[in-house]
């Protein structure tokens, strides 16, 4: 249907939003004063009535650590300090906004700067100057619509829910057209959370049919490199950078490439550029830090370290391994002293065993890069005592870096432990047990090594075995018990985690729901996720999780409720009142 | 972007800013002037009003070829420019196109139409293709005697925009460089040139299985004037 406009004004009336503008609160920020006063009558002209305004970025946190604002208009250029970005960033991690608030990053220009945020704070809507009240409104509009499709995708989200997530995209993909994009390209990133990386790749390949997206390919990219095609994986995003070298996303993603291809020099290079283009990201300091300390280049190390401390430190991004780092940069360059100042700052700032340990085996490496043995030795013993104190054990990759000092300062019964409690833990991950090995030959205990990882890796199967013969034949009580019990023994271990947690779903499954079964699996579900993010078996545990929680089939009946995305939005564990 | 460019980065960084501020005050001119030409109603009894509607059209003029030459700075269609293509319903395309253009239209009395399918859906860089479609328009004001035509239609897989005029149509010459634009040859010798130029790079990167936008211009259509077509794939 073609529609004639023939009007004096000329323009159509917008689309009926069903919002009411007038009777939220605004910011303005800009420094310059008449943009300021023109942006405030056009928002009068939309009806609105109040509307503050900053001409700082840090006038701006101070007046959003005040107020509650539902619409921010925020210039990008914002002179000396802070750019609208940072300005943002700081907003949302300091939790200022709410997910409803609508941010508008405006800017004089469209250059990538101004509309290339961190991915993972993008505004609601960038606009080009001049802004006329047409365009503000429309954009306003679209946003809020786009919040609305979006609820009930971002409350599945929030319960890690991935799978029933992705299905909630397809609905809305068959409901607004508009929207088909941005749902498509949820999907597949919900896909691949979920560990469904081929159906993922089926909804990438379809959009670049239509046309090149950057995320899509980058995200054909990250399939690859998940299946192990890490040189295939890296072409990708180098083809990426070579037609759009701003997509920071795709300098990331080639560093681990080629880290995993083993060129560390280049995935460091990468990393460097990368901090370039965008520096002030903590994640990426640290691993460009991690990087140029395991090539050694002591003073690209110590330039990361440092920037991400001084970016870090008034924000909850803040790293204790920022100062660990910087306290082994301190110590090749023998500065003992300012080295074990930086780990006490590390201990008394962020409390935990983990850091304890991880800060004695830090002294422990200062201490033996200097070449003080003496001191290496006694930290050695002090960790070893430590490890006996306290039976909990941190994750792989610490436990892997502890074993390594004990042995290179003599101590010889605690790394043998841990390195048994490494392989108990993952018994069929065949490239940490050739690892575990090499660490064994570097000690000189190549053949203990071998009987030892043997003997660890027994154990583990024999465990999961057991559970699972109560299981099949029946004793499904016992099973769960059984597992609870090998938990205790193997905390780490994925598969006894995911046969836990299967088995517990269903014990629920045949006797109902119960609150202590639930908040139990669904404990297993999350620690299994913090250890390996994006496993299949993991959303497909969830999904069945979620489908049992008695409140989730009454939210489903009203699912067009906007209260019922707010219940959805509840961990399953306290959901299950 | 500053180290692949020749010359001092200080000079990059100044000129940058310099234009920034140029394009606010632009802006506070453009702004206000609209202001002054909307809340007069019984402005056509005052002598000023068709000079602040022609100064209107002139900040606009300035306004879109600092814009243009921004973009084109940093190089439209290039790396390191940020071509985003968005779904926009047309209906909220024209909206924001005609409300830009509405106040200076009102002021010199010159009649939009629209013609366009309101169900339609678009895969385009919103505000590149907003630019072109209101640089088209004032454009059009100089020639046209009172009325301007904007429509939008799909004819074979492609998009197909319109700005037809009732003026007196472009000269050949005109026609010629709008033909040719894009082709390597250099026509950069009319007040149009960088408007033309600009438009057919903006064309050029919307990209559709292998099909890229384009641009024209014509005499003729409805209205019998000029007109300004922009294909978009």
């Amino acid at each position: 249907m073609t529609s004639t406009y023939i009007t004096a004004s000329g323009a159509p009336v917008p689309e009926i939003s069903g919002v009411e503008w007038s009777e939220k609160r605004y910011l303005i920020v800009d420094d310059f004063v008449g943009i300021r006063q023109l942006l405030r009558e056009s928002l009068r002209n939309i009806g609105a009535r109040h509307i503050d305004q900053a001409s700082s970025g840090g006038e701006a946190m101070t007046l959003l650590g005040r107020t509650h604002y539902d619409v921010v208009l925020c210039d990008f250029n914002l002179g000396e300090g802070k750019n609208g970005q940072q300005v943002l960033e700081e907003a949302r991690v300091r939790n200022l906004m709410v997910p409803s608030s609508v941010w508008l990053m405006v800017s004089a220009e469209k250059s990538v700067e101004s509309v290339m945020g961190a991915a993972e704070h993008q505004p609601d809507a960038y606009i080009i100057k001049p802004i006329t009240e047409g365009v503000l409104l429309t954009r306003l509009n679209r946003v809020w619509h786009k919040k609305q499709v979006f609820q009930q995708i971002d409350a599945a989200y929030i319960d890690k829910d991935y799978l029933r997530a992705a299905r909630l995209c397809d609905e809305q993909i068959e409901r607004h057209k508009v929207h088909e994009i941005d749902l498509m390209r949820m999907k597949a990133a919900l896909l691949l959370k979920a560990g469904e990386p081929e159906k993922a790749r089926v909804v990438y390949e379809r959009l670049l049919e239509e046309r090149e997206y950057n995320w899509a390919r980058t995200g054909l990219g990250k399939i690859r490199l998940a299946n192990g095609d890490h040189e295939a994986a890296r072409q990708m995003f180098q083809g990426v950078i070579a037609e759009n070298r701003f997509y920071i996303d795709a300098y990331d993603q080639l560093a681990a490439s080629l880290e995993l291809l083993g060129r560390h020099e280049d995935a460091c290079g990468v990393l460097e550029k990368a901090a370039k283009l965008s520096p002030n990201s903590v994640p990426r300091q640290r691993s460009l830090g991690n990087a140029a300390l395991r090539i050694g280049n002591v003073q690209l190390a110590e330039h990361a370290f440092r920037k991400c401390l001084a970016i870090g430190e008034y924000s909850i991004r803040r790293t204790v391994d920022a100062y660990l780092g910087m306290a082994r940069v301190c110590g090749m360059k023998n500065d003992t002293k300012e080295a074990l100042r930086l780990l006490a700052i590390a201990q008394r700032d962020f409390p935990g065993e983990v850091v304890q340990l991880r800060s004695k085996v830090t002294e422990g490496l200062v201490y033996h890069e200097s070449g003080d043995y003496r001191r290496a030795r006694k930290s050695g013993d002090q960790l070893e005592a430590m490890l006996e104190a306290e039976p909990k054990r941190p994750h792989t990759a610490t436990c892997i870096e502890m074993a390594t000092l004990l042995f290179a300062v003599g101590v010889k019964d605690a790394p043998v432990e841990l390195l048994c409690h490494v392989v108990r833990n993952n018994h069929d991950n065949a490239v940490l047990l050739d690892e575990v090995q090499k660490i064994f030959d570097k000690a000189r205990m190549s053949e203990e090594g071998v009987d030892l990882i043997a003997a660890a890796r027994k154990e583990a199967s024999e465990m999961m075995n057991q559970g699972a013969l109560l299981w099949k034949t029946g004793r499904l009580g016992d099973a769960v018990a059984w597992m609870r019990a090998s938990r205790e023994r193997l905390p780490d271990n994925m598969r006894i985690l995911f046969n836990s947690a299967q088995m517990l779903i269903n014990l629920m499954q045949q006797q109902g729901y119960s609150e202590e079964l639930m908040i139990e699996a669904n404990g297993v579900l999350m620690h299994v996720d913090a250890l390996a993010p994006g496993q299949q078996r993991f959303a497909q545990l969830v999904e069945q999780l979620q489908e049992l929680v008695p409140r989730r089939r009454d939210a489903v009946d009203s699912a067009n409720s906007a209260n019922s995305a707010d219940s959805a939005a509840e961990t399953p564990a306290a959901a299950g009142e | 972007m500053m180290e692949d460019r020749g010359g001092s980065p200080e000079l990059f960084v100044f000129l940058a800013s310099t234009v920034h501020d140029m394009k606010n005050s632009l802006s506070v001119l453009g702004g206000t002037l609209e202001n002054l030409l909307g809340k007069t109603p019984q402005a056509n009894q005052d002598a000023s009003y068709p000079q602040l509607a022609h100064m209107l059209y002139q900040t606009r003029r300035l306004s879109d070829n600092l814009m243009q030459l921004l973009a084109l700075y940093k190089e439209v269609g290039k790396p390191t420019y940020p071509f985003e293509p968005v779904t926009v319903p047309l209906g909220e395309l024209v909206h924001q196109v005609a409300s830009q253009s509405r106040v200076l239209l009102d002021a010199k009395e010159i009649r939009l139409d629209l013609d366009f399918s309101h169900e339609l859906l678009w895969t385009l860089d919103e505000d590149l293709v907003i630019g072109v479609l209101c640089h088209a328009i004032n454009n059009a004001v100089r020639y046209t005697r009172d009325r301007i035509r904007l429509s939008i239609a799909e004819h074979d897989g492609m998009l197909e925009f319109r700005v037809e005029d009732n003026g007196m149509g472009f000269p050949p010459s005109m026609l010629e460089a709008g033909a040719v634009v894009g082709q390597g040859v250099n026509f950069l010798t009319n007040s149009s040139g960088l408007g033309l130029f600009f438009a057919s790079e903006v064309a050029k990167m919307h990209k559709r299985r292998q099909r890229g936008g384009s641009i024209r211009l014509e005499n003729g259509g409805p209205l019998g004037g000029g007109c300004f077509v922009l294909t978009l794939p």
